[in-house]
């Protein structure tokens, strides 16, 4: 269980990124955490894996506050996590079968062959085995996040998995592609399920993955709710926001 | 932000960050965090040698990116100041009567003073600003913040290898540049200065002294270890896309070069005492 108790977060000249938030979440849900952009849905990810610190609030991992936590003891809070950046953050230096296999050399002591084998594995789930031996700069937009993603599934198995951004700067059959392939990755029925929390301003694709939608507004929670309450929403900027779904729905 | 090598716990009994950058209090708690980040990274990298995992590879590459590639530079400047300090040397000693003192007073210079400082000037230009880029530029990809998710120390991971490396690769390429200035030195004592080089080579062996050569080799030690951690931090402390960038990269390599000038004077007072070297 995340569970978020009044926290608050500001950076430079006291801006308010965030501001009392609340909500609960279990490690299984699909959610998708709406708002415009620098609304402050990327810290609250952030702040998820301890990578900053609020000003005040609890943030509750499994009923343990991270908040006070050093490094070496976030260690095992962020290992039931996974995160895919914005631009996926590959190890530029790297190809992708040394990205993908990057964590499986830093903790299991499988023989080198047996790394191959899973990066093979992992890269043809996802659809890219043949752009094993490229290095990052050769790949296109999709092809990153979909390397990012198998390097985070690849990693250790995550209870949850983090996108930020993952669709952003997509062409809609790309940004489709990445949606499909989220959706399949949380394939199962909860407990079990591998949820996620996609941060994204695309309600089209948040539509899409995810069955709990929050959106971020001056810096506090503005809707908390499924698909059904998004789309009956009275809130007007709400409703502005979503506009593009409606207009996609009418359309199809 | 944060710097990944914060120490939580301290920082938040302080409240140091909590209102970062506004003002007056901040800047004062701003630059004592900044000095608490700085110590416990110059600390606790170098103590990554002593656990696991090691990362012999990175150690490797990074010796290879500072050693390596490093020697051409060092190289072209070690000949030139060699034969610049032996022109200049053997111009005044000419007007006095004691040319023949060329070679001594060269070698001195060159292996207690100008070899160590001017090679670390030089690493500090190249590798410095090459590390704090890097770093900087991981820390803005998010690759930084990928480590940290997946559990892997990014202090250990990163910035010991590049101690460790700095650390072993400034001394030998001081080693190689003073040879290579005594060359230039000897270049000019014998073709412009017309002087023997049997006598040249003679002086240059008669101060090759233990406490001449510790007095020498001990200095890049130091400034490589000094020079990593500066570099290393600038980069990790980098925030605000390029316009960070350029700023954590010309700091690391100004706060080295700052910190080999002051290091170097307190240096020689410590080993002139410690060796028993008259003023």
């Amino acid at each position: 269980m995340i569970e978020f108790q009044n926290v608050s977060l500001s950076f430079n000249n006291n801006h308010a990124v965030l501001n009392d938030i609340s909500f609960k979440a279990h490690f299984y849900e699909k959610i998708a955490i709406l708002g415009m952009s620098g609304g402050g849905k990327t810290t609250l990810l952030r702040l998820m894996l301890g990578l900053v610190r609020p000003d005040s609030g609890k943030i509750l991992i499994d009923g343990q506050d991270i908040v006070t936590l050093s490094e070496s003891e976030l260690r095992d809070i962020r290992m039931k996590f996974s995160i895919v950046f914005q631009e996926g953050a590959l190890f530029d230096s790297l190809n992708v079968r040394e990205n993908v296999v990057f964590f499986f050399r830093e903790y299991s002591s499988l023989s080198e062959e047996e790394i191959e084998k899973k990066a093979r594995e992992l890269l043809g789930k996802l659809g890219i085995e043949e752009a094993i031996d490229l290095m990052p700069e050769e790949l296109s937009g999709g092809m990153k996040r979909r390397v990012a993603i198998a390097r985070a599934l690849a990693g250790c198995n995550p209870r949850m998995v983090l996108y930020d951004e993952a669709t952003s700067g997509l062409d809609p059959l790309t940004a489709d592609n990445i949606c499909s392939l989220i959706n399949d990755l949380a394939k199962g029925e909860p407990p079990e399920r591998t949820g996620f929390i996609i941060v994204t301003h695309k309600v089209t694709d948040a539509i899409k993955v995810a069955e709990r939608f929050i959106y971020l507004r001056s810096a506090e929670i503005a809707f908390d709710g499924d698909i059904s309450a998004l789309r009956n929403t009275e809130d007007p900027e709400l409703r502005s926001f979503t506009e593009e779904l409606h207009i996609a729905e009418k359309y199809i | 932000m944060e710097s990944v090598f914060l120490t939580f716990k301290i920082r938040n009994k302080y409240n140091l960050l909590k209102d970062a950058d506004s003002g007056y209090h901040m800047d004062i708690k701003g630059n004592i965090a900044r000095l608490q980040d700085f110590y416990v990274l110059s600390v606790k990298a170098p103590m990554g040698v002593f656990r696991r995992p090691y990362y012999f590879r990175e150690t490797v590459e990074q010796m290879d990116y500072m050693g390596t590639g490093s020697f051409f530079i060092v190289f072209l400047v070690s000949l030139f100041i060699g034969m610049a300090l032996c022109l200049q040397i053997s111009a005044e000693l000419g007007n006095l009567g004691l040319k023949m003192y060329t070679g001594k007073i060269v070698g001195i210079s060159i292996i207690r003073e100008i070899g160590p400082v001017s090679i670390a000037l030089v690493y500090a230009g190249r590798v410095g600003s090459g590390m704090a880029s890097e770093l900087g530029s991981m820390m803005l990809g998010h690759q930084v913040d990928i480590l940290r998710v997946q559990g892997v120390d990014p202090v250990k991971k990163l910035v010991t290898p590049r101690i460790i490396s700095s650390v072993l690769m400034l001394p030998m390429l001081t080693i190689i540049g003073d040879a290579v200035s005594l060359l230039g030195g000897y270049y000019i004592s014998v073709f412009v200065s017309h002087q023997s080089g049997f006598f040249y080579w003679s002086q240059i062996k008669e101060i090759m002294s233990f406490e001449n050569i510790i007095s020498g080799i001990a200095k890049p030690f130091i400034f490589g270890y000094i020079i990593a951690c500066i570099s290393c931090y600038a980069g990790l402390s980098t925030k605000g896309g390029a316009r960070g960038l350029r700023e954590s990269t010309t700091s690391a390599v100004v706060y080295s070069m700052i910190m080999i000038i002051l290091s170097d004077f307190i240096l020689t007072r410590v080993l002139f005492y410690v060796l028993g070297m008259k003023v």
